[in-house]
């Protein structure tokens, strides 16, 4: 504020006034467009690798991840039923090959693509009338079907997912979170006992490696015992 | 109508009266009260306050002020109770952008918490990050790598910059001036850009993490940095021509407003409002976070307490930033960005607090954890809403124009006050 | 008739509207045309009787069209002139520059669905926008463009304009209170509290300036202002200039003075509840009291149609060209080629990339421009009312660009200061400058 009445707003008007001759900042949108910058992640897209085929594997993994839950990889059908959208078994079986022997160097078989064969589903069917088809009881719909099937085959998470609306990936979340739940046959079950049953010696590999490297090992390799 | 009681339930007791009409039937409605949305809520007052506020004085009116209205800073309802031009009371009505935010926090990973924040103070949205992270940071017990903790001072200065360009810009459009809203955007379309090119994103930037940032500084950012550098907040200060000495304006914003230290302590005041009533009080000396105390800054302060004040003291906060960045870009060390972190975090249980100091005050994040990968509660503390109590003092006896003035110079963000 | 009938049902809305339209409208010339054979000598014959009618007529119905292209340009003026004071293009899509948006704006506001607002009082409400419309454009009237150049040159031209121009914020006050709003009440009444306080130092900033003319028609203030720019009543009136620009800022209800569409108070004040073309009789309204307000300036104060330096109006041509006979054929034909060539040759001549076909072109487009210009300038020297208005145009137009120049920069004044401003600054000024002038006046002529 200065004693001279009216200064102010003069040298704003002058201001205005010079600002008419300068260089204009607008970009004129259909013409011009910005870049996206390279770290822009709101693009969701399908993206395919150098030989042609679909990168995704339908892991779910994104669908865990989203924090606002905006990914789903089903869908409701004409008449109203949930459907969990999976890639193609066969593309599915090929990718999972393609990158083990991409890792290892030798063609893995993939144990996780068996329970894709069919099961007698007479057994989840009757589960899930039993308990309503309700998502809300789902770990003791879980627990039934392992006490029928003695373990938990991928075919019946995916009838679960289907009848009960519930995401494939949260299924699977909740049954690998219990450890009275299996994936596999007993008998496999028992052989993974085993392997545990030979994890001291692997705590103390790790030890003595995180010793090696001076203590920058991963933090808490030491605390795993 | 004149509602001199408020008014009950309108549809209620014509179920009996008029057989073919049905309550559904627009007709009835629109003849019962002509269409109008009076501000009395159509039940009866629950509280003193609110009786005393809907029974309208002699020559008294009502008037509804949003949650469209043009220059509600969002979408904020304020009842205005009015004789003639002045306020003689008003009441603000909360709660149109309300998503649960701290409910959605608690459902969500503590990753996924920094993307749920970050939609609240949607003009500064590095600081919404920030507290959260800090206090998970503390319930973990990371250390974050020295580079990650100057980059996020560097680039949450900058938004400080952006978000107090926009309060330059918002403050001159409700009082009526048309230019500094466009050249404050020049201002922050620029920073925003260049934090576009580190962090992604040009508004809800999702940036921090737990124990770093997401990814180290690019030569995009520097590059863009540097331009931006060079010319610096000429934007700004072109604004600040045009409103700091032009009569109208200080007319305008001078004495009005005001608030006193005592009022504003009690109200829990904190940031540039609370500043310009001449308390130093800044969350980054008082509780010195993250490598604020290795920098030299001043805490510039004012000791009138009205509209002017709060507006130049945010015009000093600019010029502090600018050193803060300058010095930050002078001492960046090298090295990692982020500290080593299993990707599925389960604290210990207990709980942790942290505060940042915000473009508008104190933000603060309070935090428990009962071991689980999910955070049992958490709760926000949020500088807008604390600010727009003193909307309700600072009004009264004002112009409706001063209504605007007021909460222009509060700078309150409705998807914080919401949450 | 069932065949005309589903003729008529398989009809657009258009297609119903023309069906309608074209044989009134041959009816209607075919009665033009015999009624103008049967009784057209008598019909001109009254007309000669009742010249001055017949000019009157005339006036107001060209006064009614040039508002609407006024108001377009001006819309466009300040669309363009705050977009680049903004540091923005502004509109450049529709026509050269964007210079045809406010008529596409124009061409919107009349499709627009035209409500009337539920509990609104219908006849009021209509009746609002015309008022604020009427009231703008009837003081155009007296207003001199150029030398016999004007709606109706009244010896109480400058009451007249007050008076009428007072009569807007009865529109004004009609739409805020028939809108059944509150926004639009308190626009409303602002507009009238705003209008009256500045109607007084407007009216007083103008009265020594009366003095010093002994005279109230505009035309006559126009005329003593004429010879060197020295002449103009600005220099006589500074203070009274002033105050009569910020007086008639108000009055035009413009930046900083908007108080009563002010949007971020009271949404769009007395506009709010208004649509379609009704909105568009303000909106245009406000823009001819911008162009209204500039000119009265410029007439009263900046010599209005007169240039700023003396020019001997009329020069009388002494080219006569009925003197060339059968030879004006020839010159009117050759001319433009003659032209043409001799503008083309420098381009072919200069440059050996320039084709002669562009070379042409170049020459043709030239020649077009020289003959224009050379035709403007005979207008100008021999047409005295085309250089009066183009002189009053131009300040006209400098003194719309500082309204528009205003809104661009400065923000709104509150209404208790506006009050202030108007009664304790203005007032007090405009009656000390009345008493200086007065006083100046018998010192000097005693």
């Amino acid at each position: 504020m200065t004693f001279i009445p009216g200064l102010g707003i003069a040298k704003g008007m002058a201001l205005t006034l010079r600002r008419v001759f300068e260089p204009k900042v607008t970009i004129k949108y259909p013409e011009v467009r910005l870049d996206v910058p390279p770290r822009f992640r709101g693009r969701l897209q399908l993206l395919y690798d150098e030989w042609g085929t679909l990168k995704c594997e339908t892991c779910f993994q994104c669908a865990q991840a989203c924090p606002i839950e905006c990914i789903d990889m089903g869908g409701i059908d004409t008449r109203g039923r949930y459907h969990v959208h999976w890639g193609a078994p066969e593309q599915y079986d090929e990718r999972r090959e393609e990158s083990a022997l991409r890792r290892s160097g030798r063609p893995v078989p993939d144990p996780a693509f068996r329970p894709f064969a069919p099961i007698d589903l007479a057994a989840v069917d009757a589960v899930l009338d039993e308990y309503d088809h309700d998502p809300a009881r789902m770990l003791a719909i879980l627990e039934a079907t392992q006490s029928a099937y003695g373990y938990l085959p991928v075919a019946a998470l995916k009838r679960i997912s289907h009848r009960t609306g519930a995401w494939y990936a949260m299924i699977y979340g909740t049954a690998s979170f219990y450890a009275h739940l299996r994936f596999e046959p007993a008998a496999a079950a028992e052989q993974a006992d085993a392997v545990a049953r030979h994890r001291p010696a692997e705590t103390t590999y790790l030890a003595t490696l995180g010793a090696a490297l001076d203590g920058s090992g991963r933090p808490g390799a030491a605390a795993r015992t | 109508m004149t509602a001199t009681t408020p008014r009950p339930d309108t549809h209620a007791d014509d179920q009996g009266s008029s057989g073919a009409a049905s309550t559904d039937d627009p007709r009835v409605r629109l003849d019962r009260d002509l269409g109008v949305f009076e501000p009395v809520p159509p039940y009866p007052p629950r509280t003193e306050r609110e009786a005393e506020f809907y029974t309208l004085g002699d020559g008294e009116m009502f008037i509804n002020m949003g949650p469209q209205h043009p220059s509600t800073h969002g979408v904020l309802r304020i009842v205005l109770k009015l004789d003639g031009e002045k306020v003689v009371d008003l009441d603000p009505v909360l709660g149109y952008l309300h998503r649960g935010v701290e409910k959605l926090c608690e459902n969500a990973d503590y990753h996924h918490v920094i993307s749920q924040v970050d939609p609240l103070e949607y003009v500064s949205s590095l600081f919404n990050e920030w507290s959260p992270v800090m206090a998970f940071e503390k319930l973990l017990d990371v250390e974050v790598p020295r580079r990650a903790q100057y980059i996020r001072v560097l680039t949450a200065e900058l938004n400080r910059i952006a978000s107090h360009a926009l309060f330059l810009g918002w403050m001159a459009l409700d009082l009526g001036g048309l230019t500094p809203i466009l050249w404050s955007f020049i201002e922050r379309d620029e920073i925003v850009d260049m934090l576009a090119a580190v962090t992604g994103q040009r508004m809800l930037f999702n940036y921090f993490r737990i124990g770093g940032v997401n990814g180290d500084l690019n030569h995009d950012f520097m590059s863009r940095l540097g331009d931006w550098m060079s010319h610096a907040t000429e934007q700004i200060e072109a604004g600040n021509t045009l409103l700091n000495e032009n009569e109208i304006f200080v007319r305008r914003m001078r004495g009005l407003g005001t608030i006193d230290t005592e009022t504003a302590l009690r109200m829990c005041f904190s940031g540039p409002n609370l500043r310009a009533t001449g308390v130093p009080f800044d969350v980054r000396r008082a509780h010195p976070y993250s490598v604020y105390p290795e920098l030299d800054f001043d805490i510039p302060t004012r000791s009138e307490g009205d509209c002017l004040a709060r507006y130049l003291l945010r015009m000093d906060e600019v010029r502090q930033s600018l050193r803060i960045i300058d010095q930050c870009l002078h001492e960046m060390p090298d090295g990692p960005v982020m500290a080593k972190l299993p990707r599925l975090i389960r604290p210990r249980p207990g709980r942790a607090y942290a505060a940042v100091e915000g473009p508008r005050g104190q933000y603060a994040t309070y935090a428990i954890s009962d071991g689980t990968h999910q955070p049992f509660r958490m709760r926000i503390h949020d500088p807008s809403f604390i600010h727009l109590q003193a909307v309700g003092v600072m009004t009264p006896g004002n112009l409706i124009a001063d209504t605007m003035a007021v909460m222009a110079s509060l700078d309150p963000i409705m998807g914080g006050v919401d949450k | 008739m069932t065949v005309i009938g589903r003729g008529w049902d398989r009809l657009t809305l258009p297609g119903k509207v023309v069906f309608t339209i074209v044989p009134l409208l041959i009816a209607l010339t075919v009665g033009l045309v015999v009624a103008i054979v049967a009784f057209g000598g008598p019909l001109l014959d009254i007309l000669g009787a009742n010249l001055p009618i017949v000019r009157f007529v005339v006036a107001v119905t060209l006064v009614l069209l040039m508002t609407v292209p006024t108001a377009f340009l001006i819309i466009y003026m300040e669309m363009k002139g705050i977009a680049l004071m903004n540091l923005r293009i502004g509109p450049d899509r529709v026509g050269p520059f964007g210079s045809l948006l406010s008529v596409v704006h124009g061409l919107k506001v009349l499709m627009k669905e035209d409500f009337t607002p539920t509990g609104a009082d219908p006849v009021v409400f209509t009746w609002a926008p015309v008022v604020v419309y009427l009231a703008s454009v009837m003081t155009l009237l007296v207003i001199p463009f150029a030398p016999g150049l004007y709606g109706a040159d009244l010896n109480i031209g400058l009451l007249y304009f007050f008076a009428i121009g007072g009569l807007s914020v009865v529109g004004l006050l009609m739409a805020g209170w028939a809108s059944y709003n509150k926004y639009s009440l308190l626009g409303g009444l602002r507009s009238a509290a705003q209008v009256v306080s500045y109607e007084i130092p407007l009216t007083l900033s103008v009265v020594g300036l009366l003095l010093l003319a002994g005279t109230m028609s505009l035309n006559t203030l126009v005329e003593n202002q004429g010879g060197w720019f020295t002449n103009w009543y600005i220099f006589q009136q500074p203070l009274g200039a002033l105050i009569f620009f910020i007086a008639a800022t108000a009055e035009a209800n413009r930046t900083p003075f908007d108080l009563t569409e002010a949007d971020s108070e009271i949404v769009a004040g007395f506009a709010t509840e208004y649509s379609g073309m009704r909105f568009g009789f303000f909106f245009f309204a406000e823009y001819v009291n911008v162009f209204i307000m500039s000119a009265l300036t410029v007439t009263l104060f900046f010599g209005g149609w007169n240039a700023p330096f003396p020019w001997p109006w009329p020069i009388a041509l002494s080219l006569d060209p009925a003197s060339f006979g059968i030879g004006l054929l020839f010159i009117a034909g050759l001319a433009p080629v003659v032209l043409t060539l001799l503008f083309a040759t420098p381009f072919f001549v200069l440059s050996s990339r320039i084709r002669w076909w562009q070379a042409l072109i170049a020459g043709f487009v030239l020649a077009n421009l020289f003959i224009i210009a050379m035709l403007g300038a005979w207008a100008y020297i021999g047409l005295d009312w085309v250089a009066g208005i183009l002189w009053f145009m131009l300040k006209t137009y400098v003194f719309v660009f500082i309204f528009v120049w205003m809104r661009g920069t400065l923000p709104r004044v509150r209404i208790d200061q506006l009050m202030d401003f108007a009664w304790k600054w203005l007032l007090p000024a405009s009656l000390l400058n009345l008493f200086v002038t007065a006083a100046a006046i018998v010192v000097i002529r005693s």
